[in-house]
């Protein structure tokens, strides 16, 4: 479960984030949509821990974010497109690395590699250095990472940016998968379609606010449009309209 | 803070450092390989550029050499220098005809009997053949003189000693170790500043900016690890990567010292042996100062590694890190110099001072002197500002501005 309430960053004194609140029931796949700059990235990090709100309080599972960052850290998982991979360590190395981070044995860790193995495809990626290895390759052992611990809630930033083809299908048939096996997951993007195909309820966020929260069909038709795109579109002129 | 987690992050950061070649290279093959080499091969290029030059002819000019007395040219020639006539001694030695030349004036003979003959010579500053050829040639005149000083004073009929009243004797009072040591009083904190500056950045750097750069960062802080667990691990493999390459410096630099001293010191001219004693040295440091010594070098050590860490934290690139270290070896060194010159501004209190304190007792421990009440001042102001960098560092590592400055 995630609940945010009225959630609020400023960086200095700028704000870019403001009075955001939605709730993420367990197994629901909850798209964040939205441009470059809307406050997507501020939202997940606040609640990895990553970012402390200025305003207002999110709970990931049972726990405050700001009061309890440990323990909602033992619960979440996160893969951003910018998380990067140590070059001279292999795929295994890593996941062993994180392991230990996560407070697993070495044998904990060795089932759960092959688990992930047979479930990503890990494959080659496992015994080599991740400074040769390919986009594809280095998007499975950062989905690997993020789940070796086995964790309730997953957060997905722009998972899929820079992917290729085959590589962004991986990641948004791993993501289907999880919430089948009853996770809750944040998936952040200002992809359409991949909110269409993954995402049960969507918030749309624009210059740091909430404008509006659903399902995709009810956001297409509170825009009186027939695709979610287009939907998105007008809820932000509308938005733009009652500012100015 | 719990240990298990610290090691591992400190573990990863070595594992991924020794695996970049070119960092080990640079920090741990070149000081052992390279030390011994400038310590062998310097006092014998040096050794054997004096050795030949006392041993082989040398060539002076002479400007109205057939005025200068069969005495003083055969006490010259004894010197092996051989005098060659020149037209003029300062354009022989401008135009490089030849490194040194005398200028014998017309009266010279005459002059030379009632004494301050004089004899000019000419030599351009800052040659060191020109030097030692004037050495030979300064010691031969004297030679000259002294014979002729004598024979006269005896020839009045007085005992030749009336000519030195006062016989001054110089004897080394400094104890067996400050003997032995050579310049290693100095040198040894030297190397563990410099050594461990240049092996432990390359953990710094990676560990920080490179942790930012690669966005590695923010994929270790979702992990249950806490913040100073990760920051302690950072510097612990700092510590440890910057003290060994300094102790693989020190290591060479000893070992090739005491095979200088077996193989070679025996042969070489009393310059060149006075050289090279004094740069390789041999440490006679027994007992608990071995013990007082390290944990002063893992101390400054301690002190360099949390300053590297709490200043690259602040870079937001590789690129940037680097440059902010740069500065850092300059700084750091001024107090290495300092100890040079400790003995003009000495007082207890100096001790008190991080950093330089603990120099000052190495270089006391080195040369076999120790005080407690020195050794603790110096502990505690170093450990003490040791703590204080690592604590910046960790409240930097919790301010946002810094761990997302991008």
């Amino acid at each position: 479960m995630i609940l945010v309430e009225a959630l609020g960053k400023t960086f200095g004194s700028a704000p870019v984030l403001r009075d955001v609140s939605f709730a993420v029931s367990p197994g629901e796949v909850f798209g964040l949509l939205g441009p470059n700059g809307a406050g997507k990235t501020t939202t997940l990090r606040i609640l990895a821990t990553l970012l402390a709100p200025t305003q207002g309080r999110a709970v990931v599972g049972r726990f405050d974010v700001v009061r309890k960052p440990e323990r909602v850290r033992r619960l979440i998982g996160v893969v951003g497109s910018g998380m990067g991979l140590y070059d001279r360590l292999t795929g295994r190395e890593t996941l062993r690395y994180f392991g230990r981070l996560y407070g697993l044995t070495k044998r904990q860790v060795d089932m759960r590699i092959d688990e992930l193995d047979a479930l990503l495809g890990l494959g080659d990626a496992l015994d080599k250095r991740a400074g040769d290895f390919s986009t594809g390759m280095k998007q499975k052992i950062v989905v690997a990472r993020a789940v070796l611990h086995d964790p309730d809630i997953l957060f997905f930033d722009e998972a899929t940016a820079g992917l290729d083809v085959m590589a962004r299908r991986n990641v948004l048939e791993f993501v289907k998968h999880s919430a089948s096996g009853g996770r809750t997951v944040l998936y952040s993007t200002h992809v359409m379609g991949e909110v269409e195909e993954l995402c049960g309820r969507v918030a749309v966020l624009h210059g740091g606010e909430l404008i509006a929260q659903g399902t995709p069909q009810s956001l297409m038709h509170e825009a009186g449009v027939g695709s979610l795109e287009r939907a998105f579109f007008t809820l932000v002129e509308r938005r733009l309209e009652v500012s100015a | 803070m719990r240990l298990p987690f610290v090691f591992a992050i400190a573990g990863r950061e070595i594992v991924s450092t020794l695996r970049d070649h070119r960092a080990v290279l640079a920090n741990l093959l070149i000081p052992l390989l390279v030390l011994p080499l400038v310590m062998l091969g310097l006092p014998l290029l040096i050794g054997g550029l004096f050795g030949r030059e006392a041993v082989t002819e040398s060539e002076v000019g002479a400007e109205g050499l057939e005025r200068l007395p069969a005495a003083l040219v055969r006490a010259l020639s004894e010197e092996n220098i051989r005098l060659i006539a020149v037209p003029d001694a300062a354009e022989a030695v401008r135009s490089e005809a030849v490194v040194a030349a005398l200028e014998i004036p017309a009266t010279f003979a005459a002059q030379l009997r009632n004494g301050n003959a004089p004899l000019t010579l000419y030599r351009k500053s800052g040659g060191l053949r020109a030097e030692l050829v004037t050495e030979k040639l300064t010691g031969a005149i004297d030679t000259f003189q002294k014979a002729r000083v004598q024979a006269q004073v005896r020839r009045a009929g007085l005992d030749p000693n009336v000519l030195t009243p006062v016989v001054l004797t110089t004897r080394d009072a400094s104890s067996a170790a400050e003997r032995a040591s050579g310049s290693l009083g100095w040198l040894i904190p030297f190397f563990i500043v410099v050594w461990t500056l240049t092996g432990g950045q390359m953990v710094a750097i990676d560990a920080t900016a490179g942790e930012k750069e690669r966005g590695t960062l923010e994929a270790l802080l979702v992990t249950p690890v806490r913040r100073a667990e990760v920051v302690v691990g950072k510097f612990l493999a700092t510590l440890l990567f910057g003290l060994s390459a300094a102790l693989v410096a020190i290591v060479g630099f000893l070992a090739s010292g005491a095979l200088l001293g077996l193989l070679f010191i025996g042969r070489l001219s009393g310059e060149a042996g006075e050289l090279a004693s004094s740069l390789g040295g041999s440490l006679s440091v027994r007992g608990g100062a071995v013990l007082a010594l390290l944990f002063s070098a893992v101390l400054l050590a301690a002190l360099v590694a949390a300053l590297l860490i709490a200043v690259t934290l602040f870079a937001r690139s590789l690129k940037e890190a680097q440059s902010y270290v740069a500065p850092l070896s300059l700084v750091l060194v001024l107090p290495v110099v300092a100890l040079q010159f400790a003995e003009f501004f000495m007082h207890p209190l100096l001790y008190a001072l991080p950093a330089f304190g603990t120099l000052l007792l190495m270089n006391d421990l080195v040369q076999g002197t120790f005080f407690l009440r020195s050794a603790l001042w110096a502990w505690g102001s170093s450990l003490g500002l040791a703590a204080l960098l690592l604590w910046f560092a960790l409240s930097s590592f919790r301010r946002e501005s810094v761990l997302f400055r991008t």
